[in-house]
């Protein structure tokens, strides 16, 4: 029984073109050591060299959005923080894709949703010059990265991007963000 | 001054600064988990310095394999700084190497430098 669930479990995923998943805390060494297992799974498949780089680009700011950002999150003595996060790459129509998915609070909902629709509605132009303009700026208080990371995200997926709340208890949302490339 | 001189790990690049010949290099792959943390005494060891400089000639050269979206507002400050050097009377000289076959990360270098208006700008494609 218990091969035979696993065995249901690994062929949904595969139905899915899923290469990697992963469910659980992310910390900075997880991301090291998937981001070391995606890029070696990348040489094998011989990608070239500005897809490979995208993908992992992608990668990294969707698992530091969620280390960061993540509201699911556990404390240990105000030094350890451990955020909760769902992490997807697979391939589906000749792209490959990232998804990666978090518990947000309302407040940060709205925000992402700003943020994600201006994004979304920019071309390639109109990216750059709020990349530029991001960059230059001050970082938002609210960010312990640059503000710059869904920017990136948008600029290298080259088969665009899509996100989406589904909503939870007590005003927390589910956020999922999927980028193609 | 004495040189700093920082190893590339797996998600920071090497640091090889030598402030007495003005020559500079930032070289790898930069997506620390704590950009300030890694970038913090760099940036204010380079501001310190370059505040001191008159006339002088300074070559800085980028050699990036990746670097994340943290690391590219590090390196936007560092452009304004050597541009702030170049107007100040100084020579400075930038080079931005990127594979030959990574048009985005040449796409990057182009945005950084499009914007010198003082210091000199190179774009240079290196064999993978």
């Amino acid at each position: 029984m218990l091969a035979k669930d696993m065995l249901e479990f690994r062929k949904h995923l595969e139905a899915q073109g899923i290469l990697f998943c992963y469910s659980g805390y992310m910390t900075e060494d997880i991301l090291l050591g998937i981001g070391n297992a995606l890029k070696k799974k990348m040489d094998i498949q011989d990608l070239d060299a500005k897809k490979k780089r995208a993908i992992f680009s992608i990668f990294v700011e969707q698992m530091q959005n969620v280390i960061r950002y993540s509201a699911e999150r556990e404390m240990h003595k105000e030094t350890t923080e451990l955020s909760y996060g769902l992490l997807t790459v697979g391939e589906a129509r000749g792209k490959v894709y990232v998804t990666c998915c978090n518990v947000v609070n309302a407040a940060d909902a709205e925000r992402l949703k700003i943020t994600l629709s201006r994004v979304k509605g920019l071309d390639k132009d109109g990216l750059k010059a709020l990349w530029k303009e991001t960059l230059k700026g001050d970082t938002p208080e609210f960010s312990k990265g640059a503000g710059v990371g869904f920017i990136d995200i948008a600029r290298l997926a080259t088969g665009g991007i899509d996100y989406d709340f589904a909503p939870l208890e007590d005003g927390l949302l589910f956020f999922t963000i999927k980028a193609y490339i | 001054m004495e040189p700093m001189l920082i190893d590339a790990t797996e998600r920071s690049p090497e640091i090889s600064f030598d402030f007495v010949a003005n020559n500079y290099l930032i070289r790898g792959e930069s997506y620390p988990e704590d950009v300030n943390e890694f970038f913090g005494k760099i940036i204010e060891a380079l501001e310190k310095h370059f505040a001191t400089l008159d006339g002088a000639v300074v070559n800085f050269t980028f050699e990036l394999i990746y670097f994340n979206s943290s690391t590219a507002k590090i390196l936007m400050g560092l452009f304004e700084l050597l541009d702030a050097t170049a107007a100040k009377g100084n020579t400075v000289n930038v080079a931005w190497k990127h594979e030959e076959e990574d048009d985005n990360m040449q796409e990057l270098g182009e945005e950084f430098g499009e914007d010198l208006e003082h210091a000199k700008f190179q774009l240079i494609s290196i064999e993978s």
